[in-house]
């Protein structure tokens, strides 16, 4: 080891509570401070991870491809997906609101499925990124996620709102549930990769 | 030793070092002034931050945000006119909506990231930050702000309004919208909210509350 490094936290058989960050010996089972399960780094974390990002990813087809919601107007049922969604507000030149849905409900979420994808390859040596920018792909996954949930949202208030027997309502489609489990599912695939792993990884090689 | 003016009351037994959450290197915990932040000698990750006034803060937007809740689930969010049909419904209203048509799904997770788990936030945050202002330990401090810890990721109050924004935009075309006063009680319960979660560093916090407790402690046995 070099001299005047910085001790790893690991290696000194330390290990910070995954809930209330209080250092302490991994051998303590409990959390001196919070009562939660002491480990030097999440369980089974790339493995997990990888599970709920292949469900995501299963929901992140049917989202796309299902209509989102139906608009029932004097008989006519009219179904929208998310991209027929987008483009009708392309049309009528409502260009930010386009992009805002585009960006929220297609581009994030697959971006965010490819993310923890190329995070896992590297955490087990299979891609080379430098850690920092690892670092920086994983604080923005977590960052943006939640935002995916916007388009079910819509469909919420529109549903609860155009409700005019007989003239016109809207209901939910089956890509809104699709929708909503692939957005929950990609934020705990998150929540479960430990970013550390990715320095453990870069720390072994270094010392072959 | 503590510095009063300085950083947070910390415990004797607090562990001396932090380590970093992205590349697990050991630090020294460090007492820092308000307003400055702590970041990782190795890969520059934040580690902790001396947020300003964090405790009345937080204390102040929960308040409000409580507050604000109350009025969101009462007063109606938006109201539409087509052709003399009239229909209004409350954020509450639009979850109810899509569980009577069969959507419990979708309804249950707008109930649950708009009403029931910011409501919950809220009033653990209270819990957990009036008594530490006050410099008192209640029971379950440390249970209930494990769970604040853990759930904040999923109180999705400002994702609704962009939601609630897109819809409207949708809506021009189909009717006469009305705003109502649930929706810009809203707005402010996104600012309230936002303010309240964003007060909390959540290091600081734990350091507060095992001290607190370990004084509690002595003064029980001395």
């Amino acid at each position: 080891m070099k001299k005047n490094a910085v001790p790893i936290a690991l290696e000194e058989n330390l290990a910070a509570c995954h809930v209330c960050d209080r250092v302490q010996d991994v051998a303590l089972h409990h959390c001196q401070r919070c009562g939660a399960k002491v480990h030097a780094r999440k369980p089974e974390s790339i493995q997990r991870c990888l599970a709920l990002l292949a469900a995501s990813i299963i929901a992140y087809i049917p989202a796309n491809v299902f209509p989102i919601m139906e608009v029932t107007q004097l008989g006519d049922t009219e179904s929208s997906t998310i991209l027929s969604g987008v483009a009708s507000f392309w049309r009528i030149k409502a260009y930010p609101i386009a992009i805002t849905i585009f960006v929220a409900s297609v581009l994030i979420p697959g971006l965010k499925l490819l993310a923890l994808g190329v995070l896992c390859a590297t955490a087990v040596g299979k891609v080379e990124m430098s850690p920092k920018r690892a670092n920086h792909i994983y604080w923005l996954t977590e960052l943006v996620g939640r935002w995916s949930m916007v388009d079910v949202f819509v469909v919420a208030i529109l549903v609860g709102l155009v409700n005019f027997e007989g003239i016109m309502s809207i209901t939910a489609g089956p890509a809104a549930v699709a929708f909503a489990v692939m957005v929950i599912l990609t934020m705990l695939a998150a929540h479960a990769f430990d970013p550390k792993l990715v320095w453990d990884r870069m720390r072994k090689e270094a010392k072959v | 030793m503590q510095e009063p003016s300085k950083g947070w009351p910390r415990a004797e037994t607090a562990s001396e070092h932090a380590a970093c959450h992205f590349c697990d290197s050991l630090q020294k915990v460090v007492s820092l002034e308000e307003g400055k932040d702590a970041h990782c000698s190795v890969c520059g990750g934040e580690m902790y931050e001396n947020r300003k006034q964090s405790l009345q803060r937080t204390i102040s937007f929960s308040l409000s945000a409580l507050l604000l809740m109350v009025l969101v689930i009462i007063f109606p969010f938006l109201s539409l006119n087509r052709s003399g049909l009239k229909s209004s419904m409350t954020v509450w209203e639009a979850a109810t909506s899509l569980w009577e048509q069969g959507d419990q799904m979708i309804s249950v997770a707008t109930a649950v990231f708009i009403v029931f788990l910011p409501s919950l936030l809220i009033l653990s945050l209270l819990y957990v930050t009036i008594p530490l202002s006050l410099g008192k330990s209640l029971p379950g401090m440390v249970a209930i702000f494990r769970v604040v810890s853990m759930l904040k990721p999923w109180a999705m109050v400002e994702v609704f309004f962009l939601g609630a924004l897109v819809s409207l935009l949708k809506l021009v075309k189909l009717a006469d919208i009305a705003i109502g006063v649930g929706f810009w009680a809203f707005a402010l319960l996104m600012i309230s909210m936002v303010g309240a979660l964003g007060s909390v560093n959540y290091f600081e916090y734990w350091d507060r509350i095992e001290a607190v407790r370990e004084r509690m402690r002595k003064e029980t046995f001395s």
